[in-house]
């Protein structure tokens, strides 16, 4: 780990009925350098104006979020008592990817939020990777008929003109997918090359 | 009558640090019963094993009704006591420095945090020695997150860590660990050892620093984060001696505070005992403590915090004001200078730092995490 996760100037949303324990969390969380908002009602639907969610597992209502779990638009930590598998599923469909348990101990309050940020972090990562990587699936055919029209206009073999192809790619600060789509739309003679 | 617990250890691997709370509690209890204050201390030593601390955490609270304790020197101990004061809603009392990165409403923290200590070592340290250093630590959180703290502020600066070591409480044999710093040649050595490693790597480069002058302390000093007056003779006689260390109290301070502690205690322990942060703070906050207590008119927690608020009260740190938002005591940053006879020459200070254990102000309005809507 290279920097200290901090939280200074960040935005909490605590879905909880107010009591004690929710008092104590909203004393940490400043203390972490958030600022707090307590609410048991729905979030608006769209982007909420916070960095980060903690909601009552407990007692939350499918509505009570805007999102299900995939969709989350910022990372979510449950606060939960109860063991019940049916209130742990409930957390993780609205995303949840930290607990911090009822009664809640104020040193587990820094970690949960450091945990639930960085999962939160990766699997959003993850999730852009992924759909960049099914783009290019995608975009294969394309790219198979760019190299056979270079082949044909170049007479070369195929491994000249994949790589023709990529350098082209790379001069012009684009896919080779797009580059591919232009040649085969007979928009790109490739005019940078050979 | 207010029941004070002391809980530390004055045996094992920190006695010495252990001895020196022990007898400042001790001292500043004296004091009360010789002012006819209404204090009842119950004392259990816990021997430095972390099982013990619990068990005598449980017989203070349950056996003897103490709900203020003052106490635990090591992190792990004090975690160790937290949940127990939680739950029978208790207040400790922990007076030591340590890592930061808690803040719990049943602790008074007097002890200092990162800000107070490793941040303002650095910005002393690096323009004067470079930003090359060696890491060397206790293999438990206190040197872990000691030196990872460190190599983030290295990393910032532009500099790099040549090296980082850790070595068990116990672990004297360190030729090994030396050869690697005479090798790397560092800028300096920062030091989060405990106890017997402690001192042997102390002893170790004082004779590497015979040997080559670059690793003299002029040149290329150690410097730690808890070594104090209470260890040097543990160290050895000079042993130590021009090598740095980071205290929010040195007992060469020259406050009218300071001077008539050291009266007193000459008075009491005879002459020529030195002060330690250790002893200095245990009796700090008996005394607050007791102070406090009395002007809640009650034992309970929120009540004697609550009290802890408002001016700072006079102490041998300087004015001590315990935050009550982070329950941390601002506390000033001292850099001494080992004297051959076991003192500390002060050659820089700072006055009191508000105390910011999670870091927060280091890091304030610039997004260091890619929290995103």
């Amino acid at each position: 780990m290279r920097s200290t996760p901090s939280f200074a100037g960040r935005r909490a949303v605590v879905l909880h009925r107010p009591d004690p324990g929710i008092e104590r969390l909203t004393r940490q969380l400043e203390r972490l350098g958030l600022s707090v908002t307590v609410a048991w009602e729905p979030i608006g639907a769209g982007a909420p104006e916070c960095d980060i969610v903690l909601v009552d597992a407990d007692q939350g209502w499918s509505g009570l979020l805007p999102w299900d779990g995939a969709a989350a638009p910022v990372p979510v930590v449950a606060l939960l008592a109860s063991e019940a598998p049916g209130r742990i599923a409930w957390a993780m469909e609205q995303g949840a990817v930290a607990v911090i348990a009822k009664p809640i101990a104020a040193s587990a309050v820094y970690p949960a939020l450091v945990l639930a940020a960085a999962l939160y972090a990766e699997r959003r990562d993850l999730a852009e990777r992924m759909a960049r990587l099914e783009e290019r699936v995608r975009m294969r055919p394309l790219v198979h008929a760019g190299v056979r029209a270079i082949m044909a206009a170049r007479k070369v073999d195929e491994e000249a003109a994949y790589r023709l192809l990529r350098e082209t790619a790379m001069r012009r600060r684009l896919t080779m997918e797009h580059v591919a789509a232009g040649i085969v739309a007979g928009a790109e003679p490739l005019p940078e090359v050979g | 009558m207010v029941k004070i617990g002391v809980l530390f250890s004055t045996t094992g691997p920190y006695a010495a640090m252990g001895r020196d709370c022990w007898d400042g509690a001790a001292f500043a209890v004296a004091e009360l019963a010789a002012e006819g204050a209404a204090v009842e201390p119950v004392f259990v030593d816990a021997h430095g094993d972390p099982a013990r601390y619990l068990d005598g955490a449980r017989a203070l609270i349950r056996d003897a009704g103490c709900r203020q304790i003052v106490g635990t020197i090591t992190s792990l101990a004090r975690k160790e006591v937290i949940p127990l004061v939680e739950k029978h809603d208790g207040l400790l009392w922990y007076t030591c420095p340590y890592e930061g990165f808690e803040a719990n409403e049943n602790v008074v923290y007097t002890g200092a945090c990162p800000n107070q200590h490793l941040v303002p070592l650095f910005d002393y340290l690096i323009p004067r020695h470079g930003d090359r250093p060696y890491l060397v630590g206790a293999n438990y959180v206190w040197g872990w997150e000691m030196n990872r703290l460190a190599r983030e502020l290295i990393m910032e600066a532009g500099g790099e860590v040549l090296g980082e070591r850790y070595l068990p409480f116990e672990e004297t044999a360190v030729e090994r660990l030396v050869a690697d710093v005479a090798a790397r040649r560092p800028s300096f050595i920062l030091n989060n050892l405990i106890g017997p490693a402690s001192y042997a790597f102390l002893r170790a480069v004082r004779d590497l620093g015979r040997r080559d002058a670059a690793f003299s302390p002029e040149r290329c000093p150690v410097v730690s984060c808890d070594l104090t007056e209470c260890e040097l003779e543990a160290v050895g006689p000079g042993v130590a001696a021009g090598q740095l260390a980071v205290a929010s109290y040195f007992d060469s301070l020259a406050s009218p505070e300071n001077l008539d502690l050291k009266r007193r205690v000459a008075a009491h322990f005879g002459p020529g005992r030195r002060v330690s942060a250790f002893f200095a703070g245990a009796y700090t906050a008996i005394r607050m403590c007791a102070e406090a207590v009395a002007a809640a008119g009650s034992d309970e927690p929120e009540a004697v915090r609550r009290a802890l608020a408002g001016p700072p009260r006079d102490s041998v740190f300087g004015p001590l004001r315990i935050d009550p938002r982070t329950s941390h005591a601002a506390l000033p940053f001292h850099l001494g200078r080992i004297t051959a006879d076991g003192g500390f020459d002060i050659v820089a200070s700072r006055p009191a730092i508000a105390a910011d254990p999670y870091l927060v102000g280091r890091h304030g309005g610039r997004p260091r995490l890619r929290l995103v809507r």
